[in-house]
């Protein structure tokens, strides 16, 4: 993009998606910045290069704004002819121009110019933040309901079933089952009743897709759900909330109840021969509620606790009955799957990993926030093309995807695709979408620590090697932050940390073990650090630290004042001296010295 | 009996209807984002500020709530919606923003560059 | 027609039934694959992860307790990294408990110390933090000592479905989880029947009964008071085991000459109580046949079943006997006629009961039983206390020399043995009833209706003409279902006979623990424990209650006749509704 001071009269967008044609689109992208500076143009538009548009079989794509003009198969020769007609005159050159109006394309008419949006694709949260969530009307006007209203006139359950199967849709709470097989093996089903959930237990620390897109949004879920509901011929669905998602509750209630009174859900949904009705059920906050059979315990009431599979929920899920359950975003796809088609869903993201994912996208980065990108983007291009890079000059770390459990992947990992299969033989999860930045800050062995506190504290207790091992985990981790590892405490952690990955009963347990073995893979001389010369590399391990005062030190006193536990002694004017025995490694003379006198190792 | 897709087509229609007759069509739309996060960051007081306005003699704007777009470190967020225009971003907008955005963005047609996100 | 299929266990191939889990299929072919949670008689936890399983194509090890077979599948039940992840397994629950075996009630009939042996856990890898509970001493019955507990699962389980009491449950997660009351509150104070089978289904010593064994020592030693024992039938056709014979064996006059030796100046026998109660309980039954009082009368001899009902359907106490429990009534007689009869102070008396249970303390504890302003009974120990204290007073019960229980509350009938299985007191009850109400004698006596151990066997008998239906349930978690039917259809029953326990008073709370080769509430055990008892039976010169010479003794000396008044007084009781506790309600809260 050419550098702004003012704000650009048109933007002109270019797609350079992965399966676009790359070098097109920078071929293009020269010709009309020179085609521009011709025209004394380049001060006062600007030039976006976006990702997928998922407008592959027209590429390349070239989109106008104001106006959201698509222009497709555009070739170099075009360019004069749209930068004179429609950039100078201001007439689209309806030559070019296509009518492509997918569903995501509306929140690129308004936020498709800022770098942050403009490399991303919005499927799920095509409409977070550009209507009233909490007006019905909003929603019909965005085609809402259109997909439920095509279903009902010309669709089978089959031929439901088998649209969702060929977009390839893999289910994004995190494990990535097939979503459309899924649907298949609990239509196979036979039962007097089956059940639809949304899974809306949304626990990973610091992640916020679900609830985003409910209070944005909650009609797509709704109408998601109706959908399956009638793919597999259930009634009944319920939606599984956090009760500490009171706003994300309102609206969703809101929405049902209008929902309900227009006619699109309940009894003859649209006047046809299907009904469907839906409860909200609220989540105490548990994490292993996420999961699915423990979720569906707490539905019917019980303590949430996982229990083997199979049978699965699909066989056996709620009160016994074959339970379609899917999460907040992997519905949030299915009304734009059967408006938009599978044939072009499946032109986003990679072979086995179609359309988009959501992340959260946080910690060390610049730009913070959610970030849908399509499947097969790089974790570079998040961290560095949408999320800015990290701030303040520091050197990136790692990045953890996949939420508490998940891996941290180093530098060397960057290139690595998000897609189920890459992320996974990088030694991480897809997880529900929780990613984030570490710089060079960060303590790898206290953020392992970190993530197994949470997954330990979070164990349903069931079983042993969850309940037992990571607390025995939980332990060597903590001994070693405090200098107290020994030798053999990384085979221990190894050991155990396979040991409960392949042993455990759910995948809450499965996964704990990740951030410590992917640490342990990745980096592990700073845990040899920590155990064999007692030092944090990262300086974060405050029972590792140790301040000293050097010659710099002119004797003023502050240090000493400041010092909570009277540390510090020293005579005015001369060098002052820390009692390492009485130290509790504070950091406050640290931070109060004004000549860096005083060294952090 | 209608058919499913002409019942919808219907009723997309009167939502239109009915948005318009809310004032769609007022020169400049005025989006603020009331997500939990947004309202976290203090968006709250910026509707109220927006309403408030409007109260007190603004006219020509539609006013609306939305969703949280994600951009998490800029809450709250406003989007300003002119047909035929870019539309405009504020971010990390506050009750006092509100009183600069009304008075020259909304009545007057500048852009308060310095606030919009790029 | 079961299908079968192929699957191939270490390399090598086996035929087995479709539609079984790895470890019913592997069970079958031969091998024994290690386990925890797992009981063939609950729901399948899949918690502990002891008897996880290498299946090919599978990324992680697998439960074969929970996991079906499939054709061609090819499992692997003892590879290198298998046996460690699983003895790793094994020493982490070994971690979080107390190394306190020497001292613990269960030293050397542990399933968690067998299992530990058999892992080869010979050193620890993982030793840490170590959970940290009160006991809950608060029951009379059961102490609950959550630090031994290894969350396997098995008594919330039982509780909830075989007992249908649901007093258990988790609380808490992660390293925190513990099995607990609902809200915490002492075991004293929940729903718990005091049925004990949580004990007997507790792989350690998170459940144990509430032991009277030192203050029994201490009345055995104090020379002022005259000390009787009475012995359950299901004590005399288990206790063998707690001495390491196979189950099936009664030990009947062995029984009474180890508690002559073990102190006690009398030893009377439970039975003999048991032909008391029919006495009387035919008696009420025929009263209430002929339109004086409420039918279906259900019997009231389990005291897990009658919390139990005192709990939950206290609107049909009515329908309940009035009768006391055989022990109660022969602790009655004992500080009564007997006291009379020997001219003591029933103050200087101490009656211990050796039960098969652990209600029996709780029920020995309730204030209506007592005589006089006397406990009735003032001791009750179990079939396990009871052997560990012959054991421990030195004596041989294996060589003993048999003796006959004392007069005149000794002699017992083959209906009285019967009590102690499910169906018996069903089946003594018709013997004289049916005798009392048509004037003949039954000749066919053994009503094979309503033996066997079907959670709720139903049979009829004709007396003159009218046609009594009966009920036999067993097992609380079977009583809903008939109690449901009673309140729906109060005619379609006359009689029913309810045990708290599976099997009746033989799989008793109290009976001793399952050894190395069995599992706890095994039914082949049980059914040789029946088979112990039906052989006492079938032994007997008397095998009608009626025809005990003592007993007729009894009422011609002392009580007068059945449901004569001084038979209200001293041999029924009354009941009383119970709120479910707890469960603290919306008031208590406010």
């Amino acid at each position: 993009m050419n550098a702004m001071n003012t704000l650009p009269k048109y933007i002109v967008t270019l797609c350079d998606g992965p399966t676009c044609m790359h070098q097109r689109s920078k071929t293009l992208k020269a010709v009309i910045e020179e085609e521009l500076k011709k025209r004394g143009l380049y001060e006062t538009t600007s030039l976006v290069l976006s990702g997928c548009l998922g407008m592959c079989n027209k590429s390349p794509i070239v989109i106008v704004n104001p106006g959201y003009t698509i222009y497709g198969g555009v070739s170099p020769e075009d360019i004069p002819e749209i930068v004179e007609e429609h950039l100078v005159k201001g007439k689209p050159v309806a030559r070019l121009a296509i009518e492509e109006d997918y569903l995501y394309n509306r929140f690129y008419r308004v936020f498709g110019d800022v770098a942050f949006f403009g490399q991303q694709m919005r499927i799920a949260l095509r409409n977070c933040g550009i209507m009233d969530p909490e007006s019905l009307d909003d929603y019909l006007s965005l085609r809402g309901y259109e997909a439920l209203a095509k279903v009902l006139t010309d669709m089978s359950p089959a031929q439901v079933i088998s649209e969702v199967k060929k977009s390839g849709l893999r289910g994004r709470g995190g494990a990535g089952f097939l979503t459309g097989l899924k649907w298949e093996n609990t239509a196979r089903q036979k039962s007097d009743e089956k059940f639809v959930i949304c899974n809306a237990d949304e626990g990973d620390p610091g992640a916020f897709m679900d609830r985003s897109t409910i209070e944005g949004d909650p009609h797509t879920v709704i109408e998601g759900m109706i959908i399956g509901g009638y793919a597999i011929g259930a009634h009944r669905g319920f939606v599984y909330i956090r009760a500490e998602y009171p706003l994300a509750i309102r609206r969703l209630r809101k929405a049902i109840d209008e929902a309900r009174r227009e006619g699109l859900l309940g009894t003859t949904i649209l006047d046809s021969a299907f009904s469907f009705d839906i409860e909200i059920k609220l989540g105490a906050g548990a994490f292993v509620c996420g999961e699915e059979t423990a979720l569906i315990h707490s539905i019917e009431g019980r303590r949430g606790m996982p229990r083997p599979r199979p049978p699965y929920p699909s066989q056996k899920g709620l009160w016994g009955r074959p339970t379609l359950i899917n999460n907040v975003e992997t519905w949030a796809n299915i009304p734009v799957i059967v408006l938009d088609g599978a044939d072009w869903f499946t032109t986003i993201g990679t072979e086995k990993s179609k359309g988009t994912k959501v992340f959260a996208l946080a910690g060390n980065v610049q730009n913070t926030g959610l970030v849908e990108v399509p499947m097969g983007t790089t974790l570079r291009e998040i961290i560095y093309d949408i999320g800015g890079g990290i701030p303040d000059n520091k050197k990136f770390k790692a990045v953890q995807t996949g939420g508490p459990s998940g891996g941290c992947l180093p530098e060397q990992y960057l290139d690595t695709r998000v897609d189920y299969e890459s992320l996974q033989a990088a030694g991480s999860i897809m997880g529900s979408g929780g990613m984030i930045v570490m710089d060079e800050g960060v303590c790898m062995v206290n953020i392992a620590k970190f993530f197994l506190e949470f997954t330990q504290n979070e164990s349903c207790g069931k079983c042993t090697p969850c309940r037992e091992g990571t607390k025995r985990m939980l332990e060597i981790l903590q001994r070693i932050t405090k200098g107290e590892g020994i030798e053999g405490d990384i085979e221990k952690l190894e050991r155990l940390g396979t040991m409960i990955s392949k042993a455990s009963l759910c995948g809450l347990g499965q996964s704990a073990p990740n951030p410590v073995l992917s640490t342990l893979r990745h980096f592990r001389a700073e845990y040899e650090e920590h155990i064999k010369n007692k030092r944090c590399p990262a300086g974060t391990c405050v029972d590792l630290l140790s301040y000293t005062i050097t010659d710099g030190c002119v004797g003023c006193g502050l240090c000493r004042k400041k010092c909570p536990v009277g540390a510090i002694s020293g005579e005015p004017k001369q060098r002052h001296v820390i009692d390492q025995a009485a130290c509790i490694n504070c950091g406050q003379c640290y931070a109060a010295c004004k000549f860096n006198a005083i060294q952090k190792s | 009996m209608s058919l499913p897709l002409e019942i919808i087509k219907k009723k997309r229609a009167e939502a239109i209807n009915r948005i318009i007759g809310r004032g769609f069509l007022s020169t400049k739309r005025v989006y603020v984002g009331m997500a939990t996060c947004e309202i976290a960051a203090g968006s709250k007081e910026v509707m109220n500020a927006f309403r408030e306005a409007i109260q007190t003699g603004l006219t020509d704007v539609y006013l609306t709530q939305k969703g949280c777009a994600g951009r998490c470190n800029l809450e709250p967020t406003v989007e300003i919606v002119e047909e035929g225009k870019i539309p405009i971003k504020y971010g990390r907008v506050t009750r006092e923003k509100v009183r600069e955005i009304v008075e020259r963005h909304l009545k007057k047609g500048e852009v308060i560059e310095e606030w919009v996100i790029k | 027609m079961k299908q079968m299929i192929t699957i191939y266990v270490n390399d090598k191939a086996y035929q087995v039934e479709s539609g079984q889990t790895i470890m019913q299929a592997t069970d079958g072919i031969g091998f024994r694959i290690p386990r925890l949670c797992y009981h063939p008689k609950l729901s399948i936890e899949g918690a502990c992860r002891v008897c996880i399983v290498e299946v090919e194509g599978a990324r992680n090890y697998i439960a074969s307790c929970s996991y079906p077979v499939n054709d061609g599948m090819r499992i692997y039940t003892n590879t290198v990294p298998l046996r460690r992840a699983r003895r790793d397994i094994v020493e982490l629950i070994l971690d979080n408990h107390p190394d306190d075996c020497h001292t613990c009630e269960r030293d050397g009939i542990c399933e968690l110390q067998r299992l530990a042996y058999s892992m080869g856990i010979r050193r620890r890898h993982f030793e840490g933090e170590k959970k940290n509970y009160e006991k809950d001493l608060s029951s009379i019955s059961v102490i609950r000592d959550p630090n031994k507990c290894i969350l396997c699962g098995r008594c919330v389980r039982l509780c909830s479905e075989v007992q249908h009491v649901n007093a258990l449950g988790y609380a808490n997660r992660g390293f925190q989880t513990v099995v607990m009351s609902a809200y915490d509150r002492p075991f004293s104070e929940s729903v718990c029947t005091n049925c004990g089978q949580c004990i007997n289904v507790c792989p350690t010593a998170a459940f144990v009964e509430k032991n009277y064994t030192q203050e029994l020592f201490d009345k055995l030693n104090d020379s002022s008071v005259i000390k009787i024992a009475q012995v359950a039938p299901s004590v005399r056709a288990a206790i063998g085991e707690a001495f390491g014979i196979p189950p099936g064996q009664a030990f009947e006059r062995e029984v009474a000459a180890a508690l002559k030796k073990l102190g006690f100046t009398y030893v009377f026998d439970t039975q003999f109580g048991a032909d008391l109660t029919i006495m009387e309980e035919a008696s009420e039954f025929l009263e209430r046949i002929q339109g004086n009082g409420v039918l279906p009368m259900v019997t009231s001899c389990s005291s897990a079943w009658m919390k139990y009902v005192e709990q939950f359907y206290p609107d049909l106490l009515p329908n309940v006997s009035t009768c006391k429990s055989p022990m109660s009534m022969l602790s009655a007689m004992a500080k009564t006629y007997f006291a009379e009869k020997i001219k003591i102070d029933p103050a200087k008396i101490c009656v211990a009961a050796i039960m098969c249970c652990t209600a029996k303390k709780y029920e020995a504890a309730r204030p209506e039983l007592m005589v006089n302003g006397l406990p009735a009974t003032d001791i009750v120990v179990t079939t396990r206390e009871i052997a560990w204290m012959i054991r421990s007073a030195g004596i041989d019960f294996l060589h003993i020399e048999g003796e006959d229980f004392d007069a005149p509350l000794g002699l017992s009938s083959g209906a009285g043995a019967i009590f102690g299985v499910t169906g018996g007191v069903m089946e003594a009850a018709i013997r004289t009833a049916y005798e009392l109400y048509t004037g003949e004698t039954l000749i066919d006596i053994e009503v094979n209706a309503i033996r066997g151990f079907q959670g709720i066997k139903e049979g009829k008998v004709l007396m003159d003409g009218k046609e009594i239906r009966v009920a036999v349930v067993h097992g609380l978690g079977h009583v809903y279902q008939i109690l449901d039917m009673v309140r729906n259809e109060p005619g379609r029953f006359h009689f029913i006979e309810i045990m708290g326990c599976p099997g009746g008073c033989i799989g008793g709370g109290g009976q001793p623990y399952a050894g190395s080769n069995s599992v706890p509430l095994d039914e082949e055990v049980l059914q040789k424990r029946a088979q112990a008892l039906y052989g006492l039976d079938r032994e007997r010169t008397f095998r009608r209650s009626h025809e005990n010479p003592h007993v007729q003794k009894l009422y011609k000396e002392f009580l007068g006749r059945p449901l004569s008044s001084l038979s209200h007084k001293l041999l029924h009781t009354h009941y009383t509704p119970k709120e479910p506790r707890g469960i603290i309600t919306r008031e208590q809260t406010a």
